[in-house]
């Protein structure tokens, strides 16, 4: 193994400590903030994925994991060592880049050794290494082609074999799928669930694709504006999201504007609709403006099946009909609610008729899957 | 009416007021050109390089007068050059030992400055285009085009004064009770003449490689664990290579053809080929001889260029293409 890698486990002298742990982390670009005061931890073998839209500051908190840039507060420790002052090529970190950012005056092999040549590995042992790990990325018999001479999907194969090749301790991935096309992108995500727990490690992907995440991930961190606004398992975050940003960006369908009301409940016009608050930090305080997001496949159309305890049953006209494939989405709107607008999912459309735009309908849900939150933390007013 | 009245694709509305003269400007132009036949359009292109064709040929025109006056004998009785061919001129090249000494101090001059210059340039192109700090930036780029707006002869004086029996350096080091030293008239003083010189232009023709090099190269071979040296060496230096030859192309042809810096700061202790022609034609008024130097140092220019651009292809310039 390379001295590097050996030197940092060696000066942690504990071989528990987690992957990855970041404190109060901030990186500021003149006077804005990239990353502010992130805090997390990883253990080690587990697959993170970092979420957020464009410009949240996902690529700078990697980049300070990677030692590209130092932060300006906050302290990381890898492996249980401090990495203050250690350059990025002194870290046990492979990465695969946005762009891939592969050599193009070498060949795909010649990509792959690199790392192992600039880590000082035994001569005899690369070619044999280079060979395996093409083979783990399955382009056997591509290894002299250069990389203007490959597909996409090969280079970025040759990308994710050079990032892995000396066996680092840390995997980082800056939306190396973004540039793909969907079934590519699936197929590669599949491939990496296929390395990852192949090799055992540890790794930090960036997306913003939520899919992906959810697909691929142990741990997942929302992030918005430069700050880390939950961690959480997928399906954690999926059913409890802590902050109404992360219940919008993963897509929820529907966000009410009401008024808090003990129970918790939110009042919109006349109507009380009880439901639930995933996060006491982020709860509505009774008497102020709330927020209650509401997910489309949890909003049960028609009058059939029996209501469960307490739940909220309301007359709705379908204004849009979209159908999506597998389910047809129902764009409604709700008289009783203000004319507030609501969307469902039919996610079983083959086996009834479908309704069509004017159609009075019933919608109904549980309070359990209508998540209140304090509307002053809520970024978009216009939905 | 208004040439741009009938148009669809107008966005102000009705308020013709706002619309802009340099968009008026070019509707006239594209109402003009849409009347040339378009079977004519590829006269066009062929139009436009005319004179960059012209003036190749006359250059090549000069050549071809030139390589004729080289194989005919000056009669010094007349001053006429001779009707008849031989190859007397470049005979007598090849039995005279000032012009070999002359030639291969050039050649010489050519690789020693080409080589200080990149490894001169190639840190301050890097800065150049890397650093984020936007003054360092205009300083550098100052200090790059500066040279340019002095002139080769101003600066050549300019070491006159610097570098001369009586100068600033002879003067400074007299405090210390040392020389007077004769640091002009030799042939480091050409060489470090020459390099300040032709710095500016090695700079110019390595930026667009470097700048061409995208941040994250760097930080994957850092990522690779590559320290800083080693990217720069196995990656950096790698992929700048058509940087480099473009540069070496530009510095060592002109440091080879160069005329004023072994006439000022040699003063005739050091001349190269261009002042041994330079002498053939004005001094000793032998057109012949002086046009077969001139021929061989065209030859040995072609050469230098057709052998770096064969070991980089074209592509030195960033043109499309494999050749
Ligand atoms: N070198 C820089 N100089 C100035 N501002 C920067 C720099 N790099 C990033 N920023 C700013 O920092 C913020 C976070 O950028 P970052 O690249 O981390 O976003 P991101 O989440 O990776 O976005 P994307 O999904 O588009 O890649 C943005 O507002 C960006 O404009
Ligand atoms: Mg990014």
């Amino acid at each position: 193994m390379a001295s590097t890698v050996v030197a940092a486990r060696g000066r942690a002298g504990e071989t528990s400590a987690p992957a990855v742990e970041a404190q109060g982390l901030a990186r500021r670009y003149g006077t804005v903030w990239a990353v502010h005061d992130a805090s997390f931890r990883l253990e080690r073998g587990q697959f993170l994925t970092i979420l957020g839209p464009s410009g949240s500051g996902k690529s700078t908190l990697l980049k300070l994991i990677a030692g590209f840039e130092r932060p300006d507060r906050g302290q990381l420790r890898l492996f249980g060592a401090n990495m203050d002052g250690v350059p990025a090529h002194r870290r046990p970190i492979g990465m695969v880049f946005q762009r891939l950012a592969l050599f193009p005056h070498m060949t795909a092999a010649g990509n792959i050794a690199f790392p192992l040549e600039m880590r000082r590995f035994d001569p005899r042992e690369i070619p044999a290494r280079v060979a395996r790990f093409l083979k783990l990325v399955r382009l056997e018999g591509l290894g002299d082609r250069r990389p203007h001479e490959l597909s996409g999907g090969q280079q970025q194969r040759v990308a994710i074999a050079r990032a892995l090749v000396f066996e680092p301790e840390l995997l980082l991935l800056d939306e190396p799928l973004a540039s793909l096309d969907v079934r590519l992108k699936e197929e590669m995500q599949l491939e990496f669930r296929r390395i990852q727990r192949e090799l055992g490690v540890t790794t930090i992907n960036v997306t913003h694709d939520q899919r992906e995440a959810l697909v691929l991930s142990d741990r997942v961190i929302v992030m918005a504006r430069g700050r880390i606004l939950q961690e959480g398992d997928p399906e954690t975050v999926w059913r409890n999201p802590a902050h109404p940003f992360v219940a919008r960006f993963l897509g929820v369908g529907t966000m009410l504007r009401g008024q808090a009301e003990p129970g918790p409940a939110i009042r919109i016009g006349d109507r009380l609709l009880p439901g639930r608050a995933p996060n006491p930090l982020t709860a509505p305080r009774p008497g102020q403006p709330a927020v209650a997001a509401l997910r489309a496949e949890r909003v049960r159309i028609g009058t059939t099946g029996a209501l469960t305890e307490n739940g909220t049953r309301l007359a709705a006209r379908v204004a849009d009909v979209v159908f999506e494939g597998e389910r047809v989405l129902y764009e409604l709107v709700v008289p009783e609610l203000g004319e507030a607008q609501l969307r469902a999912v039919d996610l079983d459309p083959g086996s009834h008729a479908r309704h069509r735009p004017g159609a009075e309908i019933t919608v109904s849900w549980s309070p359990d899957d209508l998540l209140l939150f304090d509307a002053s933390l809520d970024p978009g007013s216009d939905s | 009416m208004a040439p741009f009245s009938g148009r669809s694709d107008r966005r102000t509305g009705p308020a013709l007021a706002s619309y802009r003269f340099s968009w008026r400007v070019f509707d006239v132009l594209e109402a003009l050109a849409a009347q040339w036949p378009a079977r004519a359009m590829g006269l066009v292109k062929w139009f436009l390089l005319l004179p960059a064709l012209l003036i190749v040929g006359l250059l090549i025109f000069g050549l071809v007068v030139m390589a004729d006056a080289s194989f005919r004998v000056m009669d010094f009785r007349t001053y006429q050059l001779s009707e008849h061919y031989s190859t007397a001129n470049y005979v007598r090249l090849w039995g005279w030992g000032a012009f070999w000494a002359t030639l291969w101090r050039s050649l010489g001059a050519a690789l020693l400055v080409t080589l200080i210059c990149l490894v001169l340039a190639f840190p301050y192109a890097w800065a150049l285009t890397r650093t984020p700090n936007r003054r360092l930036r205009r300083v550098l780029l100052v200090g790059l085009f500066l040279p340019f707006f002095v002139g080769q002869v101003v600066r050549a004086y300019g070491w006159l004064v610097i570098l001369g029996y009586e100068g600033i350096v002879n003067k400074a080091l007299a405090v210390f009770g040392l020389g007077p030293y004769r640091l002009l008239f030799s042939y480091p003083a050409v060489l470090f003449g020459l390099v300040q010189y032709m710095l500016p232009f090695a700079v110019l023709m390595l930026m667009p490689a470097l700048a061409a090099i995208p941040e994250e190269i760097e930080r994957a071979a850092a990522s690779c664990g590559a320290s800083p040296l080693r990217a720069v060496l196995r990656v950096i230096l790698p992929m700048a290579r058509p940087g480099l030859i473009a540069a070496a192309l530009v510095v060592a042809t002109l440091t080879l053809t160069d005329f004023a810096m072994p006439a000022i700061l040699g003063g005739g202790t050091n001349d190269f080929l261009a002042n041994l022609v330079h002498d053939q034609f004005f001094r000793t008024s032998n057109a012949g001889l002086g046009s077969a130097i001139a021929l061989v140092l065209t030859f040995l220019g072609t050469t230098i260029a057709g052998l770096l651009l064969t070991r980089a292809g074209t592509q030195a310039f960033g043109l499309r293409g494999t050749s």
